[in-house]
């Protein structure tokens, strides 16, 4: 065990290293043109420009500019040109309502996504399991931006049900925190519920097969023992990692067009504002980090998935 | 100035033309009525270009920093004409100007305080406008006449001193010479780069910690694209100028003019500072009337056409697009709020003559594409590339998708590039860019037509921040502005500016295409009879506000 | 059922390669503005787009059959080159990651070692990116100067590097499986038999085990056009993918959405047939897997960034 471990993470090690040498890359090396003049963002003068060369090293050897980049971006010195404000402050101002999203989305996902996999996979080849696979399958094919921009007007302006985005700090006043992350979480969330149940119910259909299952049947335990005790539990591992990536995901940024259609400011419509504003630094920073929490989240599950079945660690 | 959206108040004229236009309110926007106290939420769409007074240099910047830093002259917090009117600021008097027209001369008031309870002193006055020179910004060319102005500039060390402004510390006399004479220069000394700021500030972009200035409001925090706060200053004291209602004005930056005008409606908002968008227009005027108005503004519409480079360095090719241009498209793009016209200098500002007939065809028929064709063809320019500018706010992007298409109509091979509304102005104002054409607004500056022929004087042309996006250069009309500017009383030389516009125009050195009517628009809590008075050149007075 | 929604699918594309047909119907292109004119409805003119700026809604007949845009333009005339655009680049992303994924995944199995070392770093790298983070860092990075790969120049803004982006960022996706894929192929017997023979590596590949991923790269097809879409769609949304005046689906929910009041149309016709096409997709991808290979590791439906 101890083995896997320390291998999986001297991994993590390497993947970190690659990664931040990938996003190196895609900012300060692959695009065309001056990487000082883009990184300036908004047309600056030329004294602007040659005091960010220097700053960030374009004008060293590569290695060298890569050292330098991580010291800025890492240290957390690195500022954005347009807003003058310090990048990693804003990525930590920003954080709290990306975890708000992705903690209610992804609790809601889970839930819903587990309920109705077992629902269909209990009913299977019946009709009602046939709907779930066509609301599923709608489910994921369904562009976020659009559900969540429809749903914020119909839903938020015209019928007044929900607060017409914008968000409210749980510490503020928790009802209304959560009266305004409604609509976005069931908007972020409908993506992966049609993914989840349709995994989980395969999931399901295939442990309900397996001979141990069989067995337990066969030395009398109810069909609701054998669906908690084995099935379920057998069926859920899986879903478990698949899980913790994809909150991963969401909290590194992947939120990034539910969180701009609603407004809430969070790590994602950072970037995406950066984007807009061509604001080098921030999308930098925000990819970076957030691939580095992937990454070292991914490491988590698998070691947490090792210690749930066994066979894994023989790998 | 440049503005991308509203704001940018109507800049009062003294003619007749703006009272017959504007003032048939009576009511006193300004009234005495309302309470005190209290907090407003407004919101801007984008992050205003600085919060810094030395490089704002847009409505949506002007606006707020104008109730913030006062410089030595302001105008009269009052609507119409009255508003036009020049005031002692943080000067105890109006300058006074010698008879050559070269030096002007004011004292600071007494015990007058910054909002961090420093005192004022006269030699900030020095210090305020080399942060203007020496930061580069858009407003440089106003403090260019000042003798030694361009010596500071070219030897770039802020500790530097420019030999025209002369300042005693102890009697608060604050003396500054021209090279020539400059009939707006009282004019320069009320724009908001003159508003003082200590002598302490660094020669560096403040806009995240705006410096202490001497106004009813101070920005108290400032988090870029998220939010900035305006709160009241205890103790500011100045005659003539507002001390404001409001305790606490919030500004939050929503990308969304919908979303905006939502809340306005719902009352999340107080006030947006951009007209609603057009889809929501229709419904505000007729549901909530009671707290919408709108206003025409003396501003210019138009595309600019960079004749420094191809196809618009060929005047034909210039001409075919004021030819084919249908200004009544434009105004139903604009939801209405566009009033068509084909003036540099729009209906409002001394200089203006309605031109009888417009030089390519009446500005509120359609244009005549099948006319520009034929230009274009006989120019040989058919068929070249040509990259429209066009920014991101309300419906720019439709104007340009309009423009693109009328320009691929009467035969170049046209494409859009949209950039975002922060980085807008920078980006067409910069010689690099090499912008060939694009959409371009100007509000003016102050009530001269100088502040609009400006922008197609060569020698104003700038290589970033420039306002000069047409990079026009004519002798002729470079040496007429020089001329006409040094007139101190604008009214006998009227006709004479009108006829410089009108050369710009014959030379078709732009394609305007009319003048925007701006918006106040205000939840139910605002006592919107009493509280929402209309500067003529800086928008929603702040100082007006008031809940109910 | 799936085969149902293939012929959707086909149908649509059919559509949007009829797209010039269409507009030659309706009597302009997507990109023709026309705020000033006016069509006759029952008997009387009407302005395309009112004085305040907003547009009429669907006709049901051959100009403007789903209505005007706010500049006018005829909104299936728009859907249609829109469509064109969306699928373009969704079926050359796909494509190029389809051939970009077999390669590594192929390269990786069977060589081994450090070319397999090297590869699963590297795909654990780009998987490490959340999908539409990916995407939209590389566009951004890309927006101003574009990119320069040895003589070729992509221009900045160009639909070539939209494509480029998406597929990159999903060749792991399908990667992985295929080398998993291969990896168990490997040890068959008729690849020892190959080798018997004589057979070089290259060879080996070629001949032996890309016809046996056919299956499993036919399954994940259909899968990776629908992300493929999804994501040029949030790309244009964001307006770092299609830039308008050209159409996408995505640039025209991104302003048919400012118009939800006047025009809902506007932001509903592009958004349902962004959902039609990739819900086509999908349960085609679903009917597929069930058909060639049902304990694939395609997953159920398109993976969300």
């Amino acid at each position: 065990m101890t083995r896997f471990v320390v291998r999986r993470l001297a991994q993590m090690l390497v993947v970190l290293f690659a990664v931040s040498v990938l996003t190196f890359l895609i900012f300060n090396v692959i695009p065309n043109g001056d990487p000082a003049v883009r990184m300036a963002g908004k047309t600056p003068t030329e004294s602007q420009v040659e005091a960010i060369r220097a700053d960030w090293g374009f004008d060293d050897s590569l290695p060298v500019q890569y050292v330098t980049t991580m010291e800025k971006v890492l240290g957390g010195s690195a500022i954005s040109y347009f807003s003058q404000l310090n990048v990693r402050d804003q990525i930590v101002e920003g954080l709290p309502r990306t975890l708000s999203l992705a903690v209610g989305a992804a609790v809601l996902w889970m839930l819903a996504g587990v309920a109705l996999g077992l629902l269909a996979a209990l009913r299977a080849g019946r009709l009602s399991d046939r709907l779930l696979t066509v609301l599923a399958l709608v489910g994921v094919s369904l562009p976020v931006f659009w559900l969540g921009a429809l749903a914020s007007y119909y839903l938020g302006f015209k019928a007044g049900w929900f607060p017409n985005g914008g968000y409210v700090p749980l510490t503020e006043d928790p009802l209304d925190w959560a009266h305004h992350l409604v609509l976005p979480w069931t908007v972020l969330a409908i993506l992966f519920i049609g993914f989840y149940s349709r995994v989980l119910r395969s999931n399901v259909l295939d442990t309900m097969s397996e001979d141990y299952v069989r067995t337990a049947r066969a030395k009398g335990l109810s069909e609701r023992q054998v669906l908690l005790r084995h099935v379920l539990r057998n069926s859920l591992i899986p879903i478990v990692t698949l899980w913790g990536l994809d909150f991963g995901a969401v909290v590194a940024g992947g939120a990034i067009l539910t969180e701009t259609v609603f407004d809430l400011q969070g790590v994602g419509q950072y970037a995406a504002e950066a984007v807009g504003q061509l604001d080098v630094p921030p999308v930098l920073a925000v990819t970076m980090f957030g691939a580095f929490f992937i990454v070292v989240l991914s490491t988590v599950v698998d070691i947490v998935y090792a210690i749930l079945d066994p066979r894994i660690r023989l790998t | 100035m440049t503005s991308s959206r509203s704001f940018l108040s109507a800049v009062v004229l003294a003619l007749a033309a703006f009272a017959a236009a504007g003032c048939g309110d009576s009511d006193d926007g300004g009234a005495e009525a309302g309470n005190s106290g209290g907090s407003m939420t407004i919101a801007q769409t984008s992050q205003p270009d600085a919060l810094d007074p030395a490089l704002a240099y847009t409505s949506q910047s002007w606006e707020p920093l104008w109730v913030v830093y006062t410089p030595p002259l302001t105008y009269r917090h009052a609507e119409g004409q009255e508003g036009t009117e020049l005031i002692p600021g943080v000067a105890e008097a109006l300058p006074e100007i010698s008879d050559d027209g070269k030096t002007y001369s004011f004292k600071i008031r007494e015990g007058l305080k910054y909002s961090n309870g420093k005192p004022v002193k006269a030699s900030d006055f020095e210090h305020t406008i080399k942060r203007v020179l020496n930061l580069e910004s858009g407003g440089t060319y106003l403090f260019e006449g000042i003798e030694g102005a361009t010596d500071f500039i070219e030897g770039g060390d802020p500790k530097a001193d420019i030999t025209g402004i002369e300042a005693d510390d102890a009697t608060g006399e604050v003396t500054i010479t021209l090279t020539e004479p400059d009939g707006t220069f009282s004019n320069v000394l009320a724009t908001n780069f003159a508003g003082m700021v200590p002598a302490s500030t660094p020669f560096e972009n403040q806009s995240t910690k705006p410096p202490p200035g001497v106004g009813p409001y101070e920005i108290t925090e400032s988090v870029p694209n998220r939010q900035f706060t305006l709160s009241q200053v205890e103790g500011f004291d100045i005659p003539d100028v507002p001390k404001g209602k409001v305790d606490t004005i919030t500004t939050r930056i929503v990308k969304s003019t919908s979303r905006q005008a939502q809340d306005v409606i719902g009352g999340k908002l107080d006030y947006m500072q951009d007209p609603p968008p057009t889809d929501l227009l229709a419904e505000i005027k007729a549901s909530h009337s009671d707290r919408y108005k709108d206003w025409p503004t003396p501003s210019t519409y138009y595309f600019f056409l960079n004749q420094s480079i191809p196809p618009f360095d060929n005047e034909q090719a210039r001409e075919a697009v004021n030819v084919a241009i249908d200004s009544t498209a434009i105004a139903r793009i604009f939801g209405g709020r566009l009033k068509p016209s084909c003036n540099v200098i729009p209906s409002g500002i001394p200089g203006h003559e309605d031109p009888d007939p417009c030089p390519f065809g009446d500005p509120s028929a359609a244009g005549d594409v099948d006319e520009a064709k034929r230009l274009v063809e006989e120019a040989g320019v058919g068929g070249e590339k040509v990259t429209v500018y066009a920014n991101n706010d309300s419906n720019r992007p439709q104007i340009g998708e309009y423009y693109t298409d009328l320009l691929n109509q009467i035969g170049f091979d046209a494409d859009l590039k949209i950039i975002d509304g922060a980085i807008y102005f920078n980006t067409i104002g910069n010689e690099k860019t090499k912008a060939q054409t694009g959409l371009a607004a100007w509000y003016p500056d102050f009530a001269h037509p100088g502040s609009f022929l400006q922008q197609f004087d060569g020698t104003a042309i700038q290589p970033t921040n420039n306002s000069n996006y047409g990079y026009v250069n004519d002798p002729e009309i470079n040496k007429g502005i020089a001329d006409l500017l040094k007139e101190p009383d604008v009214a006998t030389v009227a006709d004479q500016w009108a006829e410089l516009d009108r050369k710009a125009i014959e030379k078709s050195y732009l394609a305007p295409y009319g003048s925007e009517e701006l918006t106040t628009f205000m939840s139910d809590r605002v006592d919107f009879d009493n509280c929402s008075l209309v500067h003529p050149l800086y928008g929603n007075d702040y100082t007006s506000f008031c809940l109910k | 059922m799936a085969l149902a929604f293939g012929a959707l699918f086909v149908a649509l594309v059919l559509c949007a390669l009829a797209a010039p047909l269409w507009a030659d119907l309706a009597g302009r292109g997507p990109e023709a503005t026309n705020v000033t004119g006016k069509i006759e409805v029952d008997g009387r003119q009407v302005d395309v787009v009112s004085l305040d700026g907003t547009p009429i809604g669907p006709q049901w007949r051959s100009e403007y059959f789903l209505g005007a845009d706010a500049n006018g333009r005829d909104v299936m005339v728009r859907l249609l080159y829109g469509a064109r655009n969306s699928l373009l680049i969704g079926i050359a992303a796909a494509l190029l990651t389809t051939i970009l994924a077999t390669l590594v995944g192929l390269l990786a199995g069977y060589l081994g070692r450090w070319v397999d070392a090297v590869a699963r770093s590297a795909l654990d790298v780009i998987w490490a990116f959340p999908v539409i983070l990916l995407g939209v860092a590389l566009a951004t990075a890309l927006a101003v100067g574009g990119l320069q790969i040895g003589p070729f120049t992509l221009e900045a803004g160009s639909t070539a590097i939209s494509i480029a982006v998406i597929a990159v960022v999903y060749v792991p996706y399908m990667a992985r499986p295929i080398r998993g894929e291969v990896l168990a192929l490997r040890e068959k017997e008729f690849v020892e038999a190959a080798r018997a023979q004589g057979a070089g590596p290259l060879r080996t590949m070629l001949s032996e085990l890309l016809p046996n991923l056919s299956s499993t790269i036919v399954v994940f097809a259909p899968l990776m056009v629908a992300n493929a879409i999804l994501l040029e769609s949030a790309l244009s949304f964001l307006g770092v993918g299609v830039v308008p005046p050209a159409p996408s689906w995505g640039n025209m929910i991104d302003a048919g959405v400012e118009r939800l009041v006047t025009a809902p149309h506007l932001a509903i016709v592009p958004g349902a047939m962004l959902v039609a096409t990739v819900l086509a997709l999908n349960v085609l991808g679903d009917g597929v897997r069930d058909a060639f290979d049902p304990r694939s590791r395609a997953s159920w439906g398109a993976r969300r960034p």
